[in-house]
């Protein structure tokens, strides 16, 4: 008896200490005001590592997360914003446009004189030199990046700098539309700051991109407040310098921005039906029913589908080290045969306008892109998909038929056809498409099968230059930019990529033509409205005609669904605030944190 | 043996057991015959159609018609679009603009509609309303549009001009006989997230998990057999060597050793009887020890000294003077190996690591797949719930037979 007394209590303690132990771990999260906290998902998966302007591996996706379609400028902030919904720069630390030399040889760039440092510090074109400088020298992203087409940026007075751009044979500027890229996605560093994290670190590479950096002044409107394995809060800055009637004239409405370390979508979810997330950045299938039949406070930046911006399109490359693949004939006539609607609906759920609505092209399914080339010329090149006839016929004249009689054609000089059609595994809507792909191929007497092979085996076979384990395998191009769509049509087509070692940049099936190489030389350079559009509208014949690879849907760069159960006034279609839907971070998607209210009652 | 049938069938426990297995086996076996055809086409565009009977519309416009006036079709029709919360709602965003709704009925649907006909914009979003309710107010309004169409639908396609020309009018008081419309689909359990027939696949599925379940059993039953007689009736070092490896594959939990092996594998070497045969060879431990344990209280016996003093080889005394003792025990364990090897086939798709995907369904991969398309948040059912309910019957059903079978071999727990 005496030992179940003692056994009770010993269990009664545990209990007790069990129940402290998650009052322990709430506090952190109570400490957060709900109606002062903005809640974020789908977007910080760990731990924080650094909080490293300059760094790499910081994993810390909303504070240091840079991207040209649109850089998280909550703590650190870039020259301009880019909104993708116009294409336009819009100054953030700057002032005004940037100024353009006749000859694109150079771009002038003004500092806002407003722009503070959050130790009150000015900031100064020196900021954005050393920081340039830093970069180089660590090799990080932005050096790694941008290192090729800026020569030198040199300060012409506190507030105004330089950038030189880096110059081919011809004395030609390399590429001006990258440097537009450098002005949105890069962030600036405080000079002084750099110079004690170099000392710190002995000027060693390594410890300075891995430095934490805790105490890196910002000049964004949110510093780091809470960060644990669980969360990771970052607190506004009540001095932020954007209060100044030159930039937003006030600040942020949320006090907090706050993102809890959920362990994978499907907990994410639950979470942002709950309404414990406000903006979630999460694929969500068939998430109008979230609306439609649950009747919860959630939408999207659309009301109907695709129910965001599509900036992407997941791609499905053909290998051409495969010489089977070497004849566009049956690379278009496997393209023709996919059976698009069903991946739309299915893989995707509606959530990728089709290929009716936004016909192919290597252009993204933005207007500002869509405007960018003629449809009409390539009209003829066009197709939306699950024509198996078509296919057959084609094949059929091509001289692809069955001569052994195993059911599936041979080449015309009787080679027998066996293709791999593959994607990593777990990735369910690409795997879903892929399928669908396979499918085709039986549909018009091609042999395809599909295999899925784990991620990390995945990136290392398709970045070889050499492989022929995949001949038919998914990839996305790059979203929106100020480079793009001319970014895109590199990645689809550029000789700059064949036979390039560790090749995740672009041009994945080693395709090469000389007119595209030419016009992706041109493209940069030519400021002619006129002129740019019949190289584009050139480029994307080109790209119909010969199919290097065909896209299977259209998908958000980022997903942009919102929770209304605590905060509303979010960015939606057609609001005429023109701020873009990047989860009120992104680019100029951060307007959106100045015009939130509280949901009444 | 009829006699030994006898008794194991007039256990009810087993009895019942042996039922359930059967209709289960039976749907595998049957179904398929009856529908037949590819379980994985997709025939559906777009995911988890419900479960019921899909009549084709346009089937169903050239279908000969019958006219019944029933009293409450308008009412229904009604209903459908506009509901008392829509109603409800509907004065709420009036209210909101500040139009004055004293006096008005909302039961009284024709004014209803005509002061928010009259005052219903979309572009304005009264203050406080939320994006997501005035998504809700304009889908609301893009209903109730339908409600002032008339009495008559009239169905039109392009000629050859290009002009529109009439097929045909649609009363409102038209019916079609179900039986009459060329093209109908009844599926019993909707569709997946792929568009596939989710009973079809089931009945596929269950037929592919009991394979699994049946060579994985078997294997595990196999090795463990061997292992444990001999070691049981060799002894020695023997049985030092064979309790060694056993004791490691004990401790080292047996799902764990499953999830590394599989992924090792890699997901395109996937098929369903390599994941078979690795759930077999990470099974049999137990097995072993209970027939090595069996076995020993078994070597001393009279009838094994008698035989192993007449010159018996090793391999007779054991398949006849150890093996029948402890047949018995080998068929429950056997039944228990098949069930617990469909439950990690099941566990193991969950994780992403079952079978690959092409080739034939699982009752794992089915799950797994429901989950990845969040049918369990959206409340599709039909695409996880059966699947689940067999699992739990074909794991039942074996368990009631193994215990029915204890109870007829084992006299001390015979009632």
């Amino acid at each position: 008896m005496k030992t179940r007394k003692l056994l009770s209590l010993v269990l009664a303690i545990a209990m007790l200490l069990s129940v402290a132990g998650v009052a322990t771990a709430e506090t952190a999260v109570a400490d957060l005001p709900r109606n002062e906290t903005l809640y974020f998902g789908g977007q910080q998966w760990g731990t924080v590592n650094s909080w490293n302007p300059v760094g790499t591996n910081q994993n810390n996706a909303m504070g240091t997360t840079t991207n040209p379609s649109g850089s998280r400028t909550i703590m650190f902030e870039t020259l301009y914003m880019f909104n993708l919904l116009d294409g336009s720069m819009v100054p953030l630390l700057a002032e005004g446009d940037p100024v353009w030399a006749d000859d694109l040889s150079t771009v002038t760039v003004t500092l806002n004189d407003a722009a503070k440092w959050s130790d009150g510090t000015a900031v100064t074109s020196n900021d954005v030199i050393r920081t340039w400088e830093i970069s180089l020298q660590l090799n990080n992203t932005a050096g790694a990046n941008y290192g090729p087409f800026i020569e030198s940026i040199e300060a012409v007075d506190d507030l105004t700098f330089t950038i030189n751009l880096a110059k081919n044979e011809e004395g030609t500027p390399v590429n001006p539309l990258k440097v537009e890229d450098f002005l949105v996605a890069t962030f600036v560093a405080q000079a002084a700051w750099l110079d004690t994290l170099e000392e710190r670190n002995g000027g060693d590479t390594v410890a300075m991109l891995n430095d934490e950096a805790l105490d890196a002044p910002y000049t964004g409107p949110y510093g780091p407040y809470v960060s644990n394995d669980q969360l990771v809060a970052f607190v506004r800055n009540d001095n932020y310098w954007g209060q100044d009637e030159s930039m937003w004239g006030k600040l942020p409405v949320p006090k907090y921005i706050a993102h809890t370390i959920y362990a994978d979508n499907a907990v994410t979810e639950v979470a942002f039906r709950q309404g414990e997330i406000d903006v979630g950045q999460i694929f969500v299938p068939n998430v109008q029913d979230l609306w439609e039949e649950e009747g919860l406070p959630v939408s999207g930046y659309m009301m109907e589908e695709p129910y965001g911006i599509c900036l992407t399109m997941p791609t499905a490359w053909y290998n051409l080290n495969n010489p089977v693949l070497q004849d566009a004939t049956l690379r278009k006539a496997i393209a023709i045969a996919v059976d698009y609607d069903a991946i739309i609906e299915n893989a995707i759920t509606n959530q990728s306008p089709t290929f009716e609505e936004v016909p192919r092209s290597c252009m993204n399914p933005t207007e500002v892109e869509q405007a960018m080339y003629d449809h009409e010329a390539v009209a003829d090149l066009q197709w939306t998909g699950n024509d198996v006839e078509g296919a057959i016929a084609m094949l059929e004249e091509a001289g692809y038929v069955d001569t052994n009689g195993d059911g599936w054609r041979e080449t015309p000089d009787g080679e027998e056809i066996t293709l791999t059609a593959v994607c990593p595994n777990g990735w369910t809507d690409w795997q879903a498409a892929i399928e669908l792909v396979a499918a085709a191929g039986a549909n018009i007497g091609i042999n395809i099968t599909t295999v899925y092979p784990e991620s990390s085996t995945y990136s290392t076979v398709y970045s070889n230059p050499n492989q022929t384990e995949y001949d038919i395998f998914m990839q996305s191009p790059d979203g929106a930019g100020p480079s793009q769509p001319w970014g895109r049509i590199r990645q689809f087509m550029s000789s700059d990529f064949v036979g390039l070692e560790n090749n995740f940049s672009g041009n994945y099936g080693q395709y090469s033509n000389e007119r595209i190489d030419e016009i992706l030389e041109l493209i940069p350079i030519t400021t002619d409205e006129e002129e740019l559009k019949a190289l584009y509208t050139e480029a994307v014949e080109i790209y119909l005609t010969d199919v290097p690879s065909f896209s299977l849907m259209y998908r958000p760069q980022f997903f942009h669904f919102v929770n209304e159960s605590v905060w509303t006034n979010f960015p939606y279609d057609g609001d005429g605030t023109n701020i873009p839907p990047t989860d009120c971070t992104d680019g100029y998607g951060i307007a959106a944190l100045y015009n939130l209210q509280l949901v009444e009652g | 043996m009829k006699n030994t049938l006898r008794q194991v069938f007039h256990s009810p426990k087993f009895l019942v057991g042996f039922i359930i297995f059967v209709a289960v086996l039976l749907l595998a076996i049957l179904y398929p015959l009856f529908n037949p055809g590819n379980p994985l086409q997709q025939i559906g565009l777009g995911t988890f159609a419900p479960p019921g009977t899909y009549v084709s519309l346009y089937d169903a416009v050239g279908t000969e018609t019958s006219t019944f006036r029933l009293d409450d079709a308008d009412a229904k029709r009604l209903a459908s679009v506009l509901s008392d919360e829509d109603r409800v709602s509907m004065v709420n965003w009036l209210t909101a603009v500040g139009v004055d709704v004293t006096g008005l009925d909302i039961t009284d649907t024709d004014a209803l509609l005509e002061i928010w006909n009259a005052n219903y914009d979309q572009s304005i979003r009264p203050e406080g309303m939320t994006n997501a309710q005035r998504n809700s107010y304009i889908s609301l309004n893009n209903r109730l549009q339908s409600l002032g169409a008339s009495e008559t639908l009239t169905v039109m396609q392009p000629d050859e001009e290009g002009e529109m020309e009439e097929v045909t009018d649609i009363e409102s008081t038209d019916y079609v006989n179900v039986g009459d419309v060329t093209n109908v689909i009844t599926l019993p359990l909707g569709t997946d997230n792929f568009g596939r027939d989710v009973l079809k696949e089931l009945a596929s599925a269950i037929g592919t998990s009991l394979m699994i379940g049946l060579v994985a059993g078997c294997i595990a039953t196999f090795i463990g057999l061997v292992l444990g007689l001999l070691s049981g009736y060799v002894g020695g070092v023997l049985d030092d060597i064979v309790m060694f490896i056993t004791n490691i594959f004990t401790v080292i939990p047996s799902f764990v050793l499953l999830i590394l092996i599989n992924y090792s594998i890699g997901q395109e070497n996937r098929g369903a009887m390599v994941v078979a045969l690795v759930i077999g060879l990470t099974s049999w431990t137990w097995t072993t020890r209970s027939v090595r344990s069996q076995v020993i209280s078994l070597r001393n016996r009279d009838h094994v000294n008698l035989s192993k003093l007449s010159g018996h080889s090793l391999v007779r005394i054991v398949l006849t003077d150890i093996l029948p003792y402890i047949a018995s025990y080998v068929v429950m364990a056997f039944i228990l190996q098949i069930s617990s090897a469909i439950l990690s086939e099941a566990q193991l798709s969950l994780l992403g690591l079952g079978p690959k995907t092409t080739e034939v369904p699982t009752l794992g991969l089915m799950m797994n797949w429901a989950m990845l398309y969040s049918a369990h948040l959206g409340g599709k059912w039909w695409a996880y719930f059966p699947v689940i309910g067999v699992i739990a019957l074909i794991s039942f059903s074996l368990n009631l037979m193994n215990t029915g079978l204890d109870q007829v071999f084992n006299p001390t727990l015979r009632d």
